[in-house]
């Protein structure tokens, strides 16, 4: 748009990103991970072959979906305690 | 132009770091997993029958019996990894399909004739049959570390087929044949949509934030770091795409993110092919705390309006759908506005945005991507002045298709930079505020009142309880003074006389 009449930029002003912290707790639910340790428990509960196998699936798909690995491998290191 | 990627700081070494460098952390878990949830599978079976057989070979040390048992048993006994799927078969197949076990590739042909040795000579002299197991388990472990994470998939695809040839029913292999197919090919498609989707991030930032280019042009600084040659682009995740500039007049920062379509992940692209989405680009500006006056504005398509009016609170609170006034250029017909007052409405759509996107004829060209804008001095969150901006992004090849909505971006920062309202508005607005602050303050102060008062009730609870504990003691005390009472009043039966 036209309107700029001079520089707008304004170097003194600018200010490095800073990420926002967030807590371990505060990361949105991994839904595929859940649904994959359901689908786990009944596997080994009712020896069913399919509900193991849908678990890895989606547990690769949680993989997949991993936002900062360090955060959900301080997670993954938390539950296997 | 890099993409720093957040993912990229773990690096496991595993052979196939060569071909694909990023996401081999990713793929060394997987394989573990896969390698882990297969062992647990043939182990199971494979531990609960020798325990039985074992009780079974103290007690009758008939050979006819023997025999039949020792085959069974080399037959359960864990294979290596690769060759899974051939145990859940070996228990209906007849007794003698040695031959088809030995033709099985040569991974795994020297532990079992060893194996059968042993047991042979164990057999007649009655030696327990731990020592094979701990062999063969040590075998199938030994073959299940060397073998590699992508090339076992591949081999025990290979060991489906050369099963199927082998006349045994392939229809219990089609949960195997399916689930190891799909996750080869979900694998396939993580690094193929990670290329795309990194692809599209990279054609957005060469044609917005290289030099001369608008963003160059209006903020000081770009991309995430301190420096000038700092990355762009930040990367969370495989789908997400951050984009920060910052110095320049009225606000303090720009933070665009763009969240596109899980192409990585094959389950949500599936997903995606039954409720399509769109990428989107959502920019927040964060505005100066003295360079935004009072203002809460909004507009987008007149569904998506209505329920930005009902779920935003500040909308919410300070504003309402407003009609296009008569005798004016106005919004396209399917665009909606929402704001605090008409005349910030009218202020804020100018007759060059009408032109340049927001008029009839210019929202059919230009307007395609634009979702929704929505510019509030009251957002919710730490930085209450902001203004955010929604668009879709359009395919890597048309990047210029967004050039003026990218482009409101800074016109609308200037224009509520300089914007200021009229002392009669400003009054409505300042009511308005100071009307919620009370509210917020009454609701804040009923809060503490709740909290208080709680705290109150449970302290009368616990006072209660104290009581109620004595009170049973006293009770107590009560009835045994009532019994011994009573023992006094019939103690008195017995009447002493005295002897006078």
């Amino acid at each position: 748009m036209a309107s700029q009449s001079n520089d707008p930029r304004l170097p003194s002003a600018a200010r490095p990103y800073k990420a926002p912290v967030i807590a371990p707790q505060d990361l949105p639910i991994d839904y595929s991970g859940f649904i994959a340790v359901i689908f786990g428990v009944f596997g080994a509960m009712f020896r069913y072959k399919l509900c193991s196998w849908l678990a890895i699936i989606f547990c690769a798909q949680s993989l997949a979906n991993m936002r900062n690995i360090e955060n959900d491998l301080k997670q993954i290191s938390m539950a296997m305690m | 132009m890099a993409i720093r990627s957040s993912s990229s700081l773990l690096r496991l070494k595993s052979p196939l770091s060569l071909l694909l460098p990023r996401g081999d952390a990713f793929l060394y878990l997987f394989a573990l997993l896969s390698i882990f949830s297969l062992l647990l599978h043939h182990l199971t079976p494979a531990a609960a029958q020798p325990h039985f057989e074992g009780f079974d070979a103290d007690e009758d040390d008939d050979f006819a019996l023997g025999e039949p048992k020792s085959e069974e048993f080399i037959r359960s006994s864990p294979p290596p990894i690769t060759l899974s799927t051939s145990t859940p078969e070996s228990h209906h197949g007849p007794p003698d399909t040695d031959p088809s076990q030995i033709q099985s590739p040569p991974s795994d042909q020297n532990p079992k004739p060893a194996s059968f040795d042993y047991w042979d000579e164990d057999e007649f002299e009655g030696i327990p049959p731990t020592e094979p197991i701990t062999e063969t388990t040590a075998a199938a472990a030994a073959a299940a570390s060397e073998s590699d994470p992508v090339p076992s998939s591949e081999d025990s695809v290979n060991d489906l087929n050369s099963d199927a040839k082998v006349p045994w029913k392939i229809t219990s292999f089609t949960v195997e044949i399916a689930c190891v197919s799909f996750l080869i090919v979900f694998a396939i498609n993580y690094f193929t949509g990670k290329k795309e989707n990194e692809n599209l991030a990279l054609a957005w930032a060469s044609k917005f934030a290289t030099k001369d280019s608008i963003f160059d042009k209006n903020f000081s600084l770009l991309g995430v770091g301190e420096t000038d040659d700092s990355p762009l682009l930040l990367q969370e995740g495989k789908s997400v795409f951050k984009f920060y500039a910052s110095g320049r007049r009225y606000c303090s920062g720009l933070l665009a993110t763009m969240e596109l379509k899980s192409r990585h992940d094959l389950i949500s692209r599936l997903y995606n092919m039954v409720v399509p989405c769109k990428d989107e680009i959502t920019f927040e500006v964060y505005m100066n705390d003295d360079s935004m006056d009072q203002v809460v504005f909004a507009m987008a398509r007149k569904k998506m309006a209505k329920t930005m009016q009902k779920e935003l609170r500040d909308l919410q609170r300070f504003a309402g759908l407003v009609n296009p006034p008569n005798g004016r250029k106005w919004v396209a017909d399917e665009l909606q506005v929402v704001s605090e007052s008409k005349e910030v409405a009218t202020d804020l759509i100018t007759d060059a945005v009408l032109d340049q996107v927001f008029g009839d004829k210019a929202f059919e060209k230009f307007g395609k991507g634009f979702i929704s804008m929505h510019l509030s001095d009251q957002q919710p969150g730490s930085s209450k002045k902001m203004l955010i901006f929604k668009f879709a992004l359009p395919d890597k090849n048309n990047m210029a298709d967004m050039t003026r909505l990218v482009a409101l971006v800074p016109y609308y920062i200037d224009l509520i930079g300089r914007y200021k309202l009229s002392s009669h508005a400003r009054s409505k607005t300042e009511a308005a505020r100071a009307k919620v602050a009370q509210e917020l303050y009454k609701e804040l102060q009923y809060a503490r009142q709740d909290a208080l008062q709680k705290k109150k009730a449970e302290q009368r609870k616990k006072l209660e309880e104290a009581e109620a504990k004595l009170s049973a003691e006293a009770l107590r005390k009560k009835e045994a003074k009532d019994r011994s009472r009573q023992m006094k009043k019939a103690m008195p039966k017995m009447k002493m006389t005295k002897a006078h």
